[in-house]
């Protein structure tokens, strides 16, 4: 990867940077629409599915980890790890929340909320 | 370093030659270093992340209620604006590694201009909020206001997120601003560019961070409440 | 030839005349581990009279010397000290900075004014640490874990301590990440990872854990922050929040911390071991893995410390199984050193006895660990002295002893003089005595109800309290008499020579003792296993000049 004694084709790059830009848009508009075109039951799924296909190309392309195993194999190392937090703490903690009938955190904070929250449009 | 480092040559018991690697001059070891400190930031956020997915878990109605009213043409506007500025910063890397050092300065003046424009656009939504009661300490985020706890929770993760986002934004535009002096001074160039490597990572990681924000803040109720979990 | 790196330096920033400035502004990564030694070590004593002062109160029963809020402040002050200043920086920032880079054949770490940076960094952590004490509200009284609710209602300093905390993390992750890109970049031709020592390997694995544990407390500790003073709601009742969630972040980072400290000072006991049985160590590769073992199971374990908080029972019995796994690497550690000893020519060196302490005093510390990972011993044994002996016998017994082992070890290497071996000999007796004294009878105390952190007792507890006591006071005394046999020998102890133990690790390969600026003359050539014994006499030797082997 050192630049000192490789050439780089600068045309070539640059068209690729412009690539992964129009690619970037398109997911990006892609998120607006996909509220009101597909996977409608589950938002969440589809935002997050676009944001890593959005991440991944930032990653490989931008960030140039294309080829780079080393760093490669460690970035995935720390995603797992941070996924493993996850899954135990939500995957088995929160989703067999215990006291969930008489807990003061869960329970609705008092009569009267809907009209305190801001709608938009 | 002032002046050239030679690396040492080991021999083995062959009389092999090996290379030395030595901390001076070690592109590699600068990239590899760098990586490493993003993967922690890679953490913090996801730590962050957990604990918005812990409540999510709890309130699900009230997060894509919250969700809902939050201003999505702005942090769409401001989704592209981090977009193109990634580019820019790319694009800015790539001509200091080609040579074209002034290219690469214009580059980075509007890699800064973007980042300042994304915050102007920010602190227009947190007024709005703050117009609209939501702001720490303030109206609805106060303990005795009525508020669904679940949206309390969103919006004061909210604030937390997208400040400390933003302040990884303001720490790019410092670190951009001493860029551009390390390449006037002749201490970045197009053979030593390894700050500006860096840095160019630095921005993309504040774009990955953002990527993610987006759409667990602004896009999961866009869908309404019927609609996702 | 003749010049140490107490002679000369490279700086970060100028070229300073006076040797003062010279040693602020070094960037050697052996100064450095000397500085970060003298300023922990100062920290230390203060954290031991601190506790002292604690046992001194629960001599007997009531109030004595110090009221209870006080007793709230000693032993966060005890706790904060013990952990985010001395034993977290602890074994890499001065053993892994001084030996490490000499380890592997390298002239100095990766990024050396980084390193210089972060002990400066580190300074302002322990003053901000240490400022609330001279404030109004005085320091904070939440014992070191900061657990919310109580942090965020009380009116001590609370956010000294953790912006200090904060900026210890940073510290540490730097060091962390420090380490791993000198372990990957740096290495002398030659050396693959398994042919690096132990110690590295302990340092590498530890590295990870600094690097990709500490933000998770570091941003646990900036939402509490934001969470005191910004009302963000997310550990408050009041608001919603869920305080359980604090302690799942908290311990996501502070169990790993656990092995973050113990893995580099397992890797101590895996140098001394080989070198002072004169044999090759027993299954090299099972105990490089089981420190990266130790490190990938320990993220996963952190639950064993909520399972009185109301976690729900699938995680807790998740949990539970998974810190039992954590007892099988540490045992085959322990095996494999037992059975480097075996048939070897075992000399009993002062470091060599405190590892062999170790093994006891870990071992007990350890296998009483695995007693608490049972859901149900626990929910009974849960903050009672007994964990409190469990976690000093598995710390001081395990981490601080071959800490202090380590000091023996590369005493000469470091200072190019020897201690007086008899007077040494006789410390280590009077602490592993001491400390036994000192935590046993807790073991006892804890099992029949004495809680922890408690300033008053019932009076059938008295008797465990003076045992303790006698105790504490032996340890000290052997603590401080340690002290004194360092500083006597640094002064005029007789000059080691270079490598005094006939060990085979590169750190004593070195042309000169202390060894010079920039380490070896040349970089070696690494073809040879780090421990290679035969007959009792190491295997491979240098000439310093050109570093080429001439076995």
């Amino acid at each position: 990867m050192d630049t000192n004694n490789t050439t780089i084709d600068y045309k070539k790059e640059r068209v690729a940077y412009y690539k992964v830009l129009v690619g970037l848009l398109l997911l990006t508009a892609v998120t607006f629409i996909q509220p009101h075109l597909f996977m409608t039951e589950s938002t969440f799924l589809a935002q997050m599915t676009i944001a890593v296909i959005k991440a991944w190309l930032i990653i490989m392309y931008y960030m140039h980890l294309k080829g780079d195993s080393l760093i490669g194999v460690m970035g995935i190392f720390s995603l797992v790890i941070v996924a493993t937090f996850m899954v135990i703490v939500i995957g088995f903690d929160v989703a067999n929340f215990q006291f969930g009938a008489e807990s003061h955190i869960t329970g609705p904070a008092s009569a009267g909320v809907e009209h305190a929250t801001p709608v938009q449009h | 370093m002032s002046h050239e480092y030679i690396p040492e040559i080991a021999t083995d018991r062959d009389g092999n030659k090996h290379e030395v690697q030595g901390w001076q001059d070690d592109f590699y070891g600068g990239k590899l270093g760098f990586w490493l400190f993003m993967f922690t930031e890679v953490l913090m956020f996801g730590a962050m992340f957990m604990v918005l997915a812990y409540y999510n878990t709890l309130h699900p109605e009230a997060f894509i209620e919250a969700s809902a009213s939050l201003n999505r043409l702005l942090g769409g506007i401001n989704t592209v604006i981090l977009l193109v500025s990634a580019l820019t910063m790319g694009l800015s890397l790539l001509k200091m590694r080609v040579g074209d050092v002034k290219g690469a300065k214009l580059m980075i003046w509007a890699t800064i201009l973007l980042a300042i424009a994304f915050l102007v656009i920010k602190g227009f939504e947190w007024r709005a909020e703050y117009n609209h009661g939501i702001f720490l300490m303030h109206g609805e985020m106060l303990p005795e206001s009525g508020m669904a706890f679940g949206k309390k929770l969103f919006f004061g993760m909210y604030f937390t997120m997208t400040g400390i986002h933003g302040f990884h934004i303001i720490i790019g535009i410092g670190l951009m601003i001493w860029l551009l002096k390390r390449i006037n001074a002749g201490k970045v160039t197009p053979a030593h560019h390894i700050l500006h490597w860096n840095i160019a990572l630095y921005w993309d990681i504040v774009h990955l961070i953002w990527v993610f924000v987006f759409p667990y803040y602004y896009m999961i109720g866009a869908g309404g409440v019927a609609g996702g979990h | 030839m003749s010049k140490s790196y107490f002679d000369e330096t490279h700086t970060a920033i100028g070229h300073p005349k006076s040797t003062f400035m010279q040693w602020m502004l070094t960037v050697d990564h052996k100064r450095i581990g000397l500085m970060y030694a003298a300023v922990m070590f100062t920290f230390f004593f203060v954290a031991v009279a601190t506790a002292f002062l604690m046992r001194l109160e629960l001599f007997a029963p009531g109030a004595q010397f110090i009221d209870g809020d006080t007793f709230n402040q000693a032993f966060t002050l005890h706790g904060v000290i013990m952990i985010f200043l001395f034993i977290v920086p602890g074994v890499p920032a001065v053993l892994g900075n001084i030996v490490m880079p000499l380890m592997i054949g390298a002239k100095d770490v990766s990024f050396p004014r980084l390193n210089w940076f972060t002990f400066w960094l580190y300074i302002l952590g322990c003053i901000v640490a240490l400022a609330s004490l001279f404030t109004d509200a005085g320091f904070a009284d939440t014992g070191w874990t900061f657990y919310a609710p109580y942090s965020l209602t009380t009116s001590t300093n609370v956010i000294f301590t953790l912006v200090a905390a904060f900026i210890l993390g940073m510290a540490s992750i730097l060091t962390g990440l420090n380490f791993l890109v000198t372990i990957h970049r740096l290495r002398a031709p030659g050396m693959t990872f398994f042919k690096m020592p132990l110690f590295v390997w302990g340092i590498y694995a530890t590295a990870w854990i600094q690097l990709l544990a500490t933000p998770v407390v570091g941003i646990t500790l900036i939402l509490a922050i934001l969470e005191k003073y910004f009302g963000i709601g997310i550990f408050d009742p009041a608001k919603g929040g869920d305080p359980v969630l604090f302690e799942h972040l908290f311990w996501i980072y502070s169990h790993p911390a656990v092995y973050l400290m113990i893995l580099p000072a397992f890797g101590i006991m895996s140098e001394i071991i080989p070198t002072f049985s004169r044999r090759e160590i027993f299954g090299y590769r099972t105990i490089a893995l089981s420190s990266a073992s130790i490190a990938g199971i320990g993220y996963l374990v952190w639950g064993h410390h909520l399972y009185t908080s109301g976690m729900a029972d699938t995680a807790k019995v998740i949990f539970s199984f998974l810190t039992f796994f954590v007892a099988i690497p540490t045992g085959i550690k322990f095996y494999d050193w037992v059975a480097t000893m075996y048939k070897g020519k075992i000399i009993l060196s002062t470091p060599m006895l405190w590892a062999l302490g170790t093994i006891i005093t870990f071992t007990i510390g350890g296998l009483t660990g695995v007693t608490i990972a049972m859901i149900g011993v626990d929910i009974h044994l849960q903050d009672t002295y007994y964990t409190v002996a469990h976690f000093h016998y598995a710390m001081l017994g395990g981490v601080v002893f071959l800490f202090f082992a380590g000091l023996h070890y590369w005493f000469p290497l470091v200072s190019g003089k020897m201690y007086n071996e008899t007077h040494a000999k006789i410390a280590f007796y009077l602490q592993f005595v001491g400390f036994n004294l000192l935590w046993f009878p807790m073991f006892i105390a804890g099992y029949y109800g004495m809680p922890r952190r408690y300033f008053d007792y019932l009076p059938e507890f008295q008797i465990y309290h003076q045992v303790s006591f006698f105790g504490a006071v032996i340890f000290i005394t052997g603590l401080i008499y340690m002290f004194v046999v360092f500083f006597k020998g640094w002064r005029n102890g007789k000059p080691s020579g270079t490598n005094p133990w006939n060990a085979t690790t590169l750190e004593w390969h070195m042309p000169s003792s202390p060894p010079p600026l920039e380490n070896h003359s040349k970089v070696p050539y690494v073809d040879f296993n780090p421990y290679e014994y035969h007959h009792g006499e190491p295997v491979v030797k240098f000439d310093y000049e050109t570093m080429k082997r001439i076995d």
